[in-house]
């Protein structure tokens, strides 16, 4: 592999690597707009110019490739930054300098660059100013709003629709200082890709109606977190203001989403400030057992007197007789790898063998990415394969979910634990409801206050996934971690916490256990899990060990059935 | 000076816009030549006879094509850059309007020395006469044999179409014409790889001017050594079109052997427009710096152009008197290159408008003292950054400006005002924008 000095830093690297990113590897950052990794490489913006020894002009560093040995490559020259110097003001000579109402400003790439190559003052005083009249917000489409007074015509997005999203909405019109990006005409930027284009917009000119005026970004606190939207898991940045989500950007991952993510994950948390949140524990008085439900209202209660009552129906219904009504736990593919486990285990020490995960399909999202095959998923729910993995999958003659939502098995059942009340599409369907409803004792918890939650007898208020810590396996069975991005609100607990301190009831030594140690726990027991710890887990995550797992795909007859509860 | 006509033979003889006519004045001759030669015997030719490139960079015509792969795992092109369209070039327009078969002919010889069996002419979109003409040249040279399955009945197979530009300068670019050429927005590309490694539809392609093009033929006939005793010395050598406009009392299209001192090519078309005395010249079309007076005696070829600090470029004279406002004429330069920048690189479309509205400025009498500084400043930084050639093309005129007529920026700023007469028949649209 040949090798090239940057800076006087000699650094090997394949053939064909450009100079952005071979001076990347010896920690020196060329500033560049228009170079992207995973786009064509056009060598337009000009902001990457290094001297190159041997070549009598400054050359493009995008555009330049290492191809054999001995290439001396200096960004720290006088002729370099000055170059930069006048392409930061060939930049902002026509940019509004709008950032006091620009939703980029703090995260955009001429204040960056401004600050590290550019003048603090401008030369360009006695001329007006470049406009393009009426295209300050033109709605492209989408959710993506395009303010061409601050492009720089980069010319990105036109090759993300046009080589990533395949789509080709965008175009790049007229000449000259008059050029302009734009949709053909009879064409809307559409695609389920579409907002990409404002993350890689490196200023403010496309910008997020979901995010417009939301909230000024160095407010926000980013955290590493999955996308629940489908099965994918695609890595995201959680943004936030103090547990108010504003957005959700992605998080590069070559194994998983590459750069990009979809609109609809975009819009996933969307749901956590629209539903109604269990705020407290409730109990119903009575008890749901042999009772007529809804005989008397569940009251708020304190979680020791809620985990206390849900340990005694539990223990009771152990001690009962076969034939008394079984004890059925039904999953969600919204758990955590580490609250299957646990609910796994509670299970056991309930005495239970009906346990399952619900299948929801719907609509198929797909990501491109880069050398690897597109990733797609048609499931809602991030991880109904690690749920299923780590302890909540059916068994032998056990109960299924679809006898659950489908059948009469609730009926049966004496006391039926729902691990989550916002488990599918299905929690909102009123016979759904119904039917899990005929359990004698109906246990749910969940963050949302949905029917189900609001029919329950015991219900127990847990974190959702912003506010908790855990792992996914998504559709290619790859485990993923996630950050905590805030707290819970008021009394809600995670559910790794309450489950431990339920499961501390039957037996000792399960009580304060953390996600990273119950995940621990359940590598030394799972062998598709062997081998991973919490804390060695892979940035980009780790591929399972599972066997005959390639893409797996629900089969026809429980997509029929979930479709039908749907 | 006594010379032969050689590129401009047949114009004034109507009779060479046949086959027929072109056969008899000794036409096709080179092509036949050239068919019965090794295609690297007719690139070392035109190696030998030292042609260099007359679209404007100069670069060596048989070198150039001497870089096409001979591997023949892809077609290989070849397209004549007929797309001519700088202010005060119109020199092509004459090859092809009164001698077409001269440049399909000379085309079909360097499809035979590169091995390319498709030619295409991209010709500019405005020259309606030129492609009318080319086109009826093209038809009768498919139905006499020159073009088609086997050019001459030698079984080289070589098609010829013509392609008409839609009015942009950069597609004179040879990057900006493939993309064109291929039906994409007509934009510079990314160089490394050059077009004689990935060119139109990805295969190795040549790109020459017309007039080189047109010049390849006599070299065939008449050989290498004839050529290169035309010219001043070994690195300029043939004959050469200049097109003459401006101040002069006969504008128009001349043929010098190259190398002519422009004091000759003056007298040559009646001398100055009124006997007005001469100011300054551009010697290579709108993107060569501006030439003061005293350089009355330069040789016009490329080697002595450039090191007077200009370029011999497309050889579009434009000749300018006294009563020329050095400011104005520089800012409607400065206008044409920024209309026609294609708006890609930062450099070429920021720098080229702010220039265009600073000299406007200065023009109106309301510049600074430190424009000047400015205007070298960004010529400094459009200079050697940009994409394509284009924005080196646009700093010539504005640096020459600076350089050789402070004196005048100068009293535009002291009079506040433009301290030349106004002589409307030259403005015309320029204020309004057209």
């Amino acid at each position: 592999m040949p090798k090239v000095t940057i800076n006087d830093r000699t650094v090997e690297v394949e053939a064909g690597t450009n100079l952005v990113d071979a001076a990347i590897r010896v920690g020196v950052q060329i500033p560049h707009y228009c170079y992207h990794p995973r786009l064509s490489v056009v060598g337009q913006c000009r902001m990457c110019l290094v001297k190159i020894d041997g070549m009598p002009k400054l050359q493009a560093g995008c555009s330049t490739q290492v191809t054999k040995d001995g290439m001396v490559v200096r960004t720290d020259v006088p002729e370099v930054e000055e170059a930069q110097k006048g392409m930061m003001e060939f930049f902002l000579i026509n940019h509004p300098l709008d950032c006091p109402i620009c939703d980029q400003a703090g995260e955009c790439g001429l204040q960056d660059y401004s600050f590290k190559h550019g003048v603090a003052f401008s030369r360009f005083q006695y001329e007006d100013k470049r406009t393009y009249p009426g295209r300050e917000r033109i709605p492209l489409g989408g959710n993506v709003l395009l303010n061409m007074n601050r492009c720089i015509q980069c010319t990105r997005c036109v090759r993300f629709t046009h080589e990533v999203a395949k789509t080709g909405e965008l175009g790049f019109f007229n000449r000259g200082a008059r050029a302009e990006i734009g949709t053909f005409p009879g064409k809307e930027l559409n695609n389920p890709l579409a907002t990409c284009v404002v993350d890689i917009c490196p200023v403010g000119a496309l910008t997020s109606t979901r995010f417009r005026f939301a909230e000024r970004v160095w407010y926000l606190d980013k955290k590493p977190s999955i996308c629940t939207g489908c099965e994918v898991g695609c890595n995201i940045t959680m943004e936030h203001r103090r547990g108010d989500i504003k957005r959700y950007k992605p998080r590069y991952n070559i194994e998983v989403n590459d750069y990009w993510m979809c609109d609809f994950g975009r819009a996933s948390f969307e749901r956590y400030k629209t539903t109604p949140r269990l705020t407290s524990p409730r109990v119903r008085a009575e008890g749901g057992n042999g009772h007529a439900p809804a005989a008397a209202p569940a009251a708020a209660t304190s979680w020791k007197a809620a985990l206390d009552a849900v340990h005694a129906r539990l223990q009771a219904a152990q001690g009962q007789a076969q034939g008394q009504g079984d004890v059925a736990f039904l999953g969600s593919g919204f758990l955590t790898c580490e609250e299957a486990y646990l609910f796994g285990k509670l299970a056991d020490a309930a005495g239970s063998s009906h346990r399952s995960v619900p299948v929801d399909v719907g609509p198929e999202w797909t990501i491109p990415r880069f050398e690897r095959p597109p990733i797609s998923g048609r499931e809602q729910a991030p991880n109904r394969r690690g749920a299923e993995l780590a302890g909540l999958a059916p068994g032998g003659e056990a109960m299924t979910a679809d006898d659950l939502l489908l059948g009469d098995g609730a009926a049966r059942c004496a006391v039926l634990v729902v691990t989550d009340s916002d488990f599918s599409r299905a929690a909102y369907s009123p016979d759904t409801v119904a039917k899990l409803r005929r359990a004698k004792l109906l246990i749910v918890f969940g963050w949302a206050d949905s029917p189900l939650a609001q029919a329950a007898d015991v219900v127990l208020p847990v974190a959702h996934h912003g506010e908790k810590e855990g792992t996914f396996v998504n559709v290619e069975w790859r485990v993923q971690r996630f950050a905590r991005a805030f707290p819970p609100p008021g009394q809600v607990r995670t559910t790794v916490e309450v489950l431990g301190d339920l499961l501390g009831r039957f037996e000792a030594g399960w009580a304060n256990l953390s996600p990273g140690a119950a995940f621990d726990k359940l590598a030394g027991e799972l062998p598709a899990f062997a081998g991973l710890r919490w804390h060695d887990l892979p940035a980009t995550g780790a591929a399972l060990n599972v066997p005959g797992a390639a893409h797996h795909l629900p089969d026809p007859a429980a997509e029929a059935a979930s479709e039908a509860s749907a | 000076m006594a010379f032969e006509r050689v590129l401009t033979r047949n114009v004034g003889k109507p009779e060479a816009l046949t086959l027929k006519g072109y056969k008899q004045g000794g036409g096709y001759e080179g092509l036949a030549k050239a068919l019965k030669m090794e295609p690297d015997a007719v690139i070392d030719e035109v190696k030998k006879s030292g042609l260099r490139g007359r679209g404007g960079a100069g670069f060596s015509a048989g070198l150039k094509w001497s870089f096409i792969p001979k591997k023949k795992d892809k077609p290989k092109y070849l397209v004549c850059n007929a797309d001519e369209s700088e202010p005060g070039t119109f020199k092509d327009r004459l090859l092809m309007e009164y001698d077409p078969h001269q440049l399909i002919e000379g085309c079909a010889i360097c499809c035979w020395a590169v091995s390319a069996a498709t030619c295409y002419i991209y010709i500019r979109g405005e020259y309606t006469k030129a492609t009318a003409i080319l086109e009826a040249a093209l038809k009768e040279a498919y139905e006499g044999g020159i073009l088609g399955d086997s050019v001459m009945g030698s079984g080289f197979k070589l098609d010829m179409y013509i392609h008409r530009g839609a009015g942009a300068y950069i597609c004179g670019e040879e990057t900006g014409m493939l993309e064109s050429l291929e039906g994409k927005r007509g934009q510079p590309r990314v160089k490394p790889p050059f077009p004689a490694v990935v060119g139109a539809f990805g295969a190795p392609t040549v790109i020459n001017n017309v007039e080189t093009l047109a010049n390849v033929p006599h070299i065939i006939v008449r050989g290498a050594d004839w050529f290169k005793a035309i010219g001043t010395d070994e690195r300029n050598t043939g004959p050469k079109l200049y097109a003459i406009s401006g101040h002069v009392e006969r504008p128009g299209t001349y043929e010098y052997p190259i190398g002519v001192t422009f004091r000759e090519m003056l007298e040559g078309c009646g001398g100055m427009l009124k006997d007005r005395p001469l100011k300054a010249f551009i010697p290579g079309g709108a993107s060569a710096p501006i030439l003061t007076a005293e350089h009355i005696d330069i040789k016009m070829d490329f080697d002595t152009v450039a090191k007077a600090g200009s370029m011999l470029g497309s050889a579009a004279v434009i000749v300018m008197d006294d009563t020329t406002c050095m400011v104005r004429s520089v800012a409607r330069l400065a206008k044409f290159f920024n209309h026609e920048s294609c708006g890609q690189c930062t450099p070429c479309r920021e720098g080229t408008n702010w220039m265009e509205l600073m000299l406007k400025r200065i023009e109106h009498g309301e510049g600074t003292e430190q424009d000047s500084k400015i205007l070298l400043s960004i010529c400094s930084h459009i200079g050697g950054n940009s994409l394509c050639a284009l924005g080196d093309a646009a700093i010539g005129p504005v640096q020459s400006l600076v350089n050789n007529f402070q004196d005048e920026i100068d009293r535009h700023i002291k009079d506040r005002a433009c301290p030349f007469p106004h002589r409307r028949y030259f403005e015309t649209g320029f204020e309004n924008g057209a």
